[in-house]
């Protein structure tokens, strides 16, 4: 898998949802806005719509709050990845994450970051604007 | 896995107050297509002659698309179904945004809403059902007031449908607003739900699921139609610059409406386009309806002078054409002011343009002073007079409450010849396309049910502007060479094909540009689309099949109000006063006499089986679309053979 990592720019969004509808069709094959590793936020009137996604930060804040090393990073890939059997469910890695990278999932009581899928994010795929979503090589 | 689509209808009464859920039968699906084609069958059931708009009984449908909810390309819209107060028939109005995603995911495909509540109510609906609540509150607030206080109340994840001032208050062309930019705009169904005391219904987003059949082969269908639309030649403009991005462009060919169809050139219409409004900081954000990859729709806003802060979704290409150009207006800070208080009031910008330059023709000709504008100089041009009417129609104050009744309504006050300029039939103000310039065009609005306009049977490729529409057009007819708007040749065979597709694109929820502006989904990518995500199988043939059964069926509901061949027709205007700016350029005469539309007319009618006298489908038409139940209420009888 190439090392990729996501990078949003908010001026971009046209709030369309692609990236949300794309993430759970991709890892769950259904469309669930809830099971989403990417979402959208801001109200129609300005527009101002804003992706938040896992960004594969250097600071790697969910990991390094977890009270169980639960979540670790894939020296490979950069991934964050889960270790379900660690996961209690806590929430703490959901707030501590400052870019809204770390979604939850209700079903399950876990987190969902992004997995890059496979160094192919079908988010960006996805994407209308290359400028609105988009990965960095490395 | 279960697929896109169930058939569940959640009926509302708001008279009693009370809600019902039903599954409709597969045939809802298989026959009708869904979305638009079912919601003119369930209004054909509910609605009759006896109904009048504004009665109880009349039925306002919001159907979700069989597509709505995936991520397949511009799959976010919804229609609205319901008879129409301005022209008394059957009428749909198609709208974007992500209301129709937002019911989809709850679990929709129909909210059939009927009665009239007591006082004022909006419905809040969850996964739970509806609850009935007050808008004491609300009534009597503007689009974006009435959004303000729901997001108050209900949260910031919520998608709304809701009226204005306009819609409460019965203008005959009052839009249904998504949220707070998206409409609904024709055909006054805003004004339907005012008559059922019915401001708002809103939804929760990102609650629920929408599964399709065939997850692996649905996801490699999605990604050849989204390479197709990417790929289109027009899709570039459509993103830069929105609809508006060819206004000047129309002017240079003669075929912009301008000066209440009088004229075909504007100057300054260069100063009225999308590009004109993204190199002036005026365009703020390009905005996406659901699973879009266009991106057409606008957010613009003013950052300094007189209208500072002043800011909306748009300017759509018919509002520029219709504040614009049609009211001799090239000031575009205006025209953005204008669309906004017909956003925010929930108009439809169209009717509201051509009403403004009807009244402003019938000024400069003498049937209109200022005696009857309350002091009001409509002199063309006047930006002051376009933003005091618009301001005064929505609450019928003055002469707004003459205008208030639409062009059609309006010349009947006004009377004198006023009725040869109000540039309608039917009741519906004629969208700002040149049909007099484009003969495809002007078969497509002399047969649309809604009335002469362009968001029923878009026939574009008939331009032949890009290699895409000249291969649709010889896709139909056998030949490029009737790529010309100009000729009256194969019109019938390219508007057959195009109100086929439209009704589909219709009810797979897609958005027209991908079927007939843009060209990346035809009718077997439609057919894919259909049977991956709904387990249903269809192939092409039965994708235009349906559109035909829905064309013919939304064509009876209105033969069973009295409509006969005699109502095909356009607007006096356009059928003869010859555009003078266009003489010259194309080798006919600018001008729909009545022998070219009754050319192409009967060349349609021969085409799809429908009589040529009366212009209703025989009885073996109808039988042959399985519209049997038709027959008696089209013929007076039910002898199907005779």
């Amino acid at each position: 898998m190439r090392q990729v990592k996501l990078r949003v720019n908010k001026e971009k969004c046209t709030g369309c949802l692609s990236c949300v509808l794309a993430c759970s069709f991709s890892h769950f094959k259904y469309f669930d806005m809830s099971k989403s590793r990417v979402s959208v936020s801001g109200t129609h009137d300005l527009a101002e719509f804003e992706p938040s996604v896992c960004i594969q930060c250097e600071e790697r804040y969910c990991v390094n709050s977890c009270p169980t090393g639960a979540l670790s990073v894939n020296s490979a890939t950069g991934v964050v990845t889960l270790d379900k059997d660690k996961c209690v469910g806590c929430k703490v890695c959901l707030k501590s994450c400052p870019y809204g990278g770390v979604k939850w999932d209700a079903d399950s009581s876990n987190p969902l970051i992004c997995d890059l899928c496979g160094g192919d994010p079908q988010c960006v795929k996805h994407c209308r604007y290359p400028e609105a979503l988009y990965v960095e090589e490395g | 896995m279960p697929g896109t689509y169930a058939g569940r209808v959640l009926y509302i009464d708001l008279s009693t107050n009370s809600f019902r859920e039903e599954i409709l039968s597969e045939e809802s699906i298989t026959k009708y297509g869904a979305g638009r084609g079912m919601a003119a069958k369930l209004l054909w059931d509910m609605t009759g002659p006896q109904t009048k708009p504004f009665d109880a009984d009349n039925t306002l449908i919001i159907s979700t698309g069989v597509l709505t909810g995936t991520h397949a390309p511009m799959s976010g819209r919804a229609t609205l179904t319901s008879k129409s107060p301005a022209t008394g028939r059957y009428f749909k109005s198609n709208f974007g945004g992500r209301f129709g995603l937002a019911l989809k995911f709850l679990g929709y495909d129909y909210l059939v809403i009927t009665g009239k509540a007591q006082n004022p109510v909006y419905l809040y609906l969850d996964e739970d059902g509806v609850e009935f609540l007050s808008a004491s509150n609300l009534w009597g607030k503007t689009v974006r007031e009435t959004n303000a206080l729901l997001e108050k109340k209900h949260g910031e994840d919520i998608e709304t449908i809701c009226i204005g001032p306009a819609g409460e208050n019965g203008v005959k062309f009052a839009a249904v607003m998504a949220s707070y930019y998206n409409a609904a705009a024709r055909g006054g169904i805003g004004a339907v739900m005012g008559s059922k005391n019915l401001k708002a219904v809103a939804v929760p987003i990102g609650k629920g699921r929408v599964s399709v059949s065939d997850p692996d082969n649905f996801q490699i269908v999605v990604e050849k139609a989204r390479e197709a639309l990417y790929r289109d030649t027009g899709a570039c403009d459509l993103n830069m610059y929105g609809t508006g991005a060819t206004t000047d462009w129309l002017s240079e060919m003669s075929i912009l409406p301008s000066y209440n169809f009088r004229r075909g050139k504007f100057d300054g219409a260069d100063k009225i386009t999308g590009k004109y409004l993204k190199d002036n900081g005026y365009l703020k954000r390009e905005v996406g309806c659901a699973a879009c990859i266009y991106a057409c729709h606008r957010l613009t806003g003013i950052d300094s002078g007189e209208f500072k802060g002043s800011h909306s979704g748009g300017p759509e290409y018919e509002t520029l054409a219709s504040f614009g150009s049609g009211c001799g207006i090239s000031d575009i800070e205006v025209i953005l002011k204008a669309n906004e208080i017909a956003n925010d009031m929930g108009m439809d910008t169209i009717s509201a343009g051509a009403v403004i330059q009807w009244a402003m023709e019938c000024y400069e000709k003498g049937l209109v002073n200022k005696k009857d504008t309350g002091g009001l100089d409509l002199s063309w041009g006047n930006k002051e007079a376009l933003l005091k009417l618009l301001e005064d129609i929505p609450y019928k104050r003055g002469f707004g409450a003459v205008l208030a009744e639409g062009t059609k309504g309006a010349s009947q006050i006004v009377g004198g010849d006023s009725w040869k300029w109000t540039n309608q039939a039917r009741g519906l103000e004629h969208s700002r396309v040149e049909t007099r310039g484009a003969f495809g065009y002007a078969l497509a609005f002399a047969l649309n049910p809604r009335g002469p306009d362009h968001l029923h049977t878009e026939v574009l490729a008939e331009f032949g502007l890009k290699e895409e529409a000249r291969q649709v057009i010889k896709k139909i007819t056998g030949s490029e060479e009737y790529a010309k708007p100009y000729l009256l040749e194969k019109r019938a065979e390219i508007v057959k094909w195009h109100e086929e597709i439209y009704a589909l694109t219709d009810t797979a929820g897609l958005c027209a540009f991908t079927s007939t502006a843009s060209y990346g989904v035809d009718e077997q990518v439609l057919a894919d689309l259909y049977s991956y995500a709904t387990g249903y199988k269809f192939t092409a043939s039965d994708i235009l099949e349906i559109g035909r059964r829905i064309i013919t069926l939304e064509r009876c509901y209105n033969i069973r109000e009295g409509h006969t061949r005699t109502e095909d027709i356009l607007p006096w205007r356009i059928m003869n006063e010859v555009q003078q700016d266009l003489v010259g350029k194309q080798p006919e005469v600018p001008v729909v006499s009545k022998e070219k539309l009754d050319k192409m007319l009967e060349d349609y009618y021969v085409l799809v089986g429908w009589d040529s006298e009366t212009g209703w489908p025989s009885k073996k038409t109808l039988k042959n679309l399985g519209l049997e139940f038709c027959i008696k209420p089209v013929w007076g009888d039910d002898n199907e053979n005779s």
